[in-house]
């Protein structure tokens, strides 16, 4: 499932990550990664601020969306 | 000389370290993407290390501008050693970037940053361990205390000499077997201490490496076939599946270094499950804000604005500085250029700096403690309906204060169509000088109704909205908003140096501009009201001469002629037409000039400011209710003054971008003015006109621009719904 359906304060196991190749590349180099782990900390209409490698992250619903749980 | 560059993730404190090694004053915001282009300085202590302060980067992936300025410097300048910034709270992360810069081959010295939050979260790093793992030093360092730098430099002299770091990290079979069959391939094109690399990057299709190689396209179509192998082999894009392992070859790394005590969420994970919380973000965000405006508007902002107004600028300088030239005897026309024109003018927007202060001092403090990064988050699901990103939040919150920083602050939007896009409309939200307008204008004329002051911010929103709405649909804006990615840094004890720093930049850089732009302002039109051509004392003929009266000037009688574009919006009297030309210097000037033109008894702006609306009076006189919120709506949407002119120029820095967003604030002040003022009188019962008709075509124009489908490019169309369909 998305990533914008997780549960708050769940850690998830990143499946795949879709979304155009600029994209797909920029959230791998930001540590969302397959096998990687992430935890949602807390969302916002699909918008999600997530910790990933030890840092937060916000994205928007949109990318949220192309990856993958 | 030694050559060292500064690499690192963004808010790994890069430019704190690089302060504290070269004593720059380099502005650090708990924020991240401060540094934009590369800053070099010399070590204090040792002149003869020159350090390139490269901007923060996630990887050597040439996505953005940042990345593609650090790659090109790395590759092209060839530093004699990279100083790694690691920010070891989030080591995992950062060590993806070290990955890279390693497999450059340029000798490494890893500075591990922020080593006193791993010991306090109870965690261990093993940096002898990790420094053999990588094969480069490793020193622990602390940029804001300044420790560790020493043995940072010295490492750094000694890393220097070396010819190649021994850098040598496996891939899985299949990507090994592909980079050997690629590295053959493009021997002799590239340097050999390179070679490595380069493989790496023709297997991940970067293009723009493989263009500095100038590769024949026999070896570009036999890398191809190599790649898609690997793909078969692997199943995933290539780039994928260097990202991947690379980050499977940091955790075996760290697993092995790093020994962490906590499992559960971190004091700054706990402050985000509260203040990004579905339901009490923005309630908590308001309270902020209300905050942050009572203390820096209404209470100490206001004590010391009034100070600096009325008391430094007016009786401790002005007054007497005129009595002064009154004694000595200076030529009337002088003393009437200093004094009214230079400090009058320089002095009313100097008077604003002690508010702006105290605001940018509230606002230093918001973004070091790590609260702004979340704002821009809290605010994206709402301004992505208007095609603006949550960024764009910032500059419009401040710009309430003054336009100018506001312009300044869109700086930290790296997506150009987004930057743009908020330096055009972040104008139009009502700054502290155009409040006295809004004031004189629902005292004087309205008789001090509640609801006008509300409505010029409404009116300035809605401004904002429409243009996000219409702009985006224009070529030079066409697509989404860039999708929203931030890393949001950890939330931490304000460094009062670093907030008084920021707040001392940006208040010295709108002082600055008092001193330049809005002085040659002030002179000149202060040369344009205070000259004209009299009727000579002689009887014949006219001279020029100084006037006694502003409406014999030369901006009077060129006022008048201009009066007539202004009939339509209901204001078209000389005394408005001059009124909003001089708002150009300053806003409040249009409440200053109404007060001069109008023979008003005492300082216009001081009236209004006490509340004595009844010797304003005469300014209500040439007005209705009507033609005077025309006049306002107008004023408040036109061009801004010259000191924001200046920052627009200076953030879009190219001169046709300016003259277009200036030329959008006039044209949709007049629309917005026009069809208010039209309608107005036709509900009022004034009859159909022509200028009711214009007022209904230019109504449809812009419905038309709002619901017109956005524009596209018809050939770049295809590839990218191939590509969305994939």
């Amino acid at each position: 499932m998305p990533l914008t359906m997780a549960q708050i304060g769940e850690v998830n196991t990143i499946k795949s990550i879709g979304g155009k190749t600029d994209t797909k590349n920029f959230l791998e180099h930001l540590g969302f990664h397959v096998h990687g782990t992430v935890q949602v900390i807390s969302s916002q209409a699909g918008n999600v601020i997530v910790n990933i490698k030890d840092s937060r992250v916000a994205i928007n619903k949109d990318l949220a969306n192309k990856i993958m749980i | 000389m030694i050559t060292a560059a500064l690499a690192g993730n963004p808010n790994s404190g890069k430019t704190t370290l690089f302060n504290a090694l070269t004593g720059a004053n380099q502005r650090v915001g708990n924020w991240p993407g401060v540094t934009v282009d590369k800053k070099e300085g010399w070590v204090k202590k040792d002149r003869s290390l020159r350090i390139i302060d490269l901007p923060g980067i996630y990887s050597l992936s040439p996505y953005t501008l940042e990345e593609v300025i650090s790659r090109d410097f790395l590759l092209d300048e060839k530093p004699d050693v990279v100083i790694n910034l690691v920010d070891a709270s989030n080591i995992e992360r950062n060590l993806y970037l070290t990955t890279q810069i390693l497999d450059m081959g340029i000798p490494t010295v890893i500075a591990l940053n922020m080593m006193d939050v791993v010991r306090k979260a109870g965690d261990r790093i093993d940096t002898k361990k990790l420094s053999q793992s990588l094969g480069c030093p490793v020193v622990e360092i602390s940029a804001l205390k300044g420790e560790g730098l020493e043995d940072l430099l010295r490492e750094a002299a000694a890393a220097a000499g070396q010819k190649k770091a021994p850098f040598e990290r496996r891939f899985s079979a299949p990507v090994e077997q592909a980079l050997e069959k690629i590295g053959a391939l493009i021997a002799g094109a590239v340097p050999e201490e390179r070679r490595r690399w380069y493989s790496i990057k023709f297997f991940e299709q970067d293009a723009k490496a493989a263009e500095k190689t100038g590769l024949a396209p026999e070896a570009l179509g036999a890398i191809d076939k190599i790649i898609k192998e690997g793909e078969k082999a692997l199943d995933d894009a290539s780039a994928s599946i260097i990202t991947g392992e690379s980050y499977d070859y940091i955790t075996g790394i760290t697993s092995a270094c790093i020994k962490k005590s906590r499992k559960g969420l971190s004091a700054s994970d706990k402050i985000d499950r509260v203040v990004t919380n579905k339901w009490l973000a923005l309630p908590i965000f308001a309270a902020v804000m209300i905050f942050v405006y009572y203390i820096s508007v209404t209470t100490i902002g206001a004590i010391v604005t009034d100070f600096t107004n009325d008391t430094l600028f007016g009786s401790w300088i002005m007054e007497p500085l005129a009595g002064w030239f009154e004694e000595i005897g200076t030529a009337g026309w002088l003393a009437s250029l200093i004094v009214d024109g230079i400090i009058g003018g320089v002095g009313a927007v100097l008077g604003f700096v002690p508010q702006m202060l105290v605001l940018f001092l509230m606002l230093s403090l918001l973004e070091d403690v790590g609260y702004m990064a979340r704002v821009a988050f809290i605010m994206d699901r709402i301004f992505r309906r208007f095609g603006l990103s949550g960024k764009t939040f910032i500059p419009l919150l401040i710009s309430s204060g003054c336009g100018v920083p506001g312009v300044m602050a869109s700086r930290t939007i790296e997506s150009e169509r987004d930057r743009r896009l908020t330096v055009m409309t972040t104008c139009f939200v009502p700054c502290g000088a155009k409040t006295p307008i809004v004031a004189m204008i629902a005292g004087a004329v309205f008789g001090g109704v509640w609801w006008v002051a509300p409505s010029a911010y409404f009116v300035g929103l809605g401004a904002v909205i429409i243009s996000g709405l219409i702009l985006k649909k224009t070529r030079p804006f066409a697509g989404k908003a860039a999708p929203f990615v931030m890393e949001l840094p950890s939330y931490h004890v304000p460094a009062m140096g670093n907030v008084l720093r920021s707040m001392g930049e940006r208040g010295w850089s709108f002082i600055k501009r008092a001193g330049t732009i809005i002085l040659m302002a002030s002179i000149v039109v202060w040369f344009f009201s205070s000259f004209g051509f009299v009727p000579a004392e002689d009887g014949g003929g006219t001279s020029f001469a100084m006037v006694e009266e502003m409406d014999e000037s030369m901006l009077a009688v060129a006022g008048t002629k201009v009066a007539v574009i202004f009939r339509p919006l209901g204001f078209g009297f000389w005394q408005a037409t001059v009124a909003s030309i001089m708002g150009l210097v300053a806003k409040e000037e249009v409440v200053g000039v109404f007060g001069v033109l109008f023979g008003v008894e005492g300082d216009a702006l001081g009236l209004v400011e006490d509340g004595d609306f009844g010797a304003l009076s005469p300014i209500a006189a040439p007005f209705t209710m009507l033609t005077a919120y025309s006049f306002l709506v107008f004023n408040l949407l036109c061009a801004p003054c010259f000191a924001a002119m200046g920052a627009i120029r200076r953030e879009m820095n190219s001169g046709k971008w300016t003259a277009f967003a200036i030329s959008y604030m006039c044209v949709l002040a007049y629309a917005a003015a026009l069809m208010f003022y039209q309608f107005g009188i036709l509900i009022a019962g004034a009859g159909f006109s022509l200028g009711s008709v214009v007022a209904i075509a230019v109504l449809a124009l812009i419905i038309w621009l709002l619901v017109k489908p956005a524009w596209t490019e018809k050939k770049a169309a295809a590839p990218l719904a191939a590509e969305a369909a994939r």
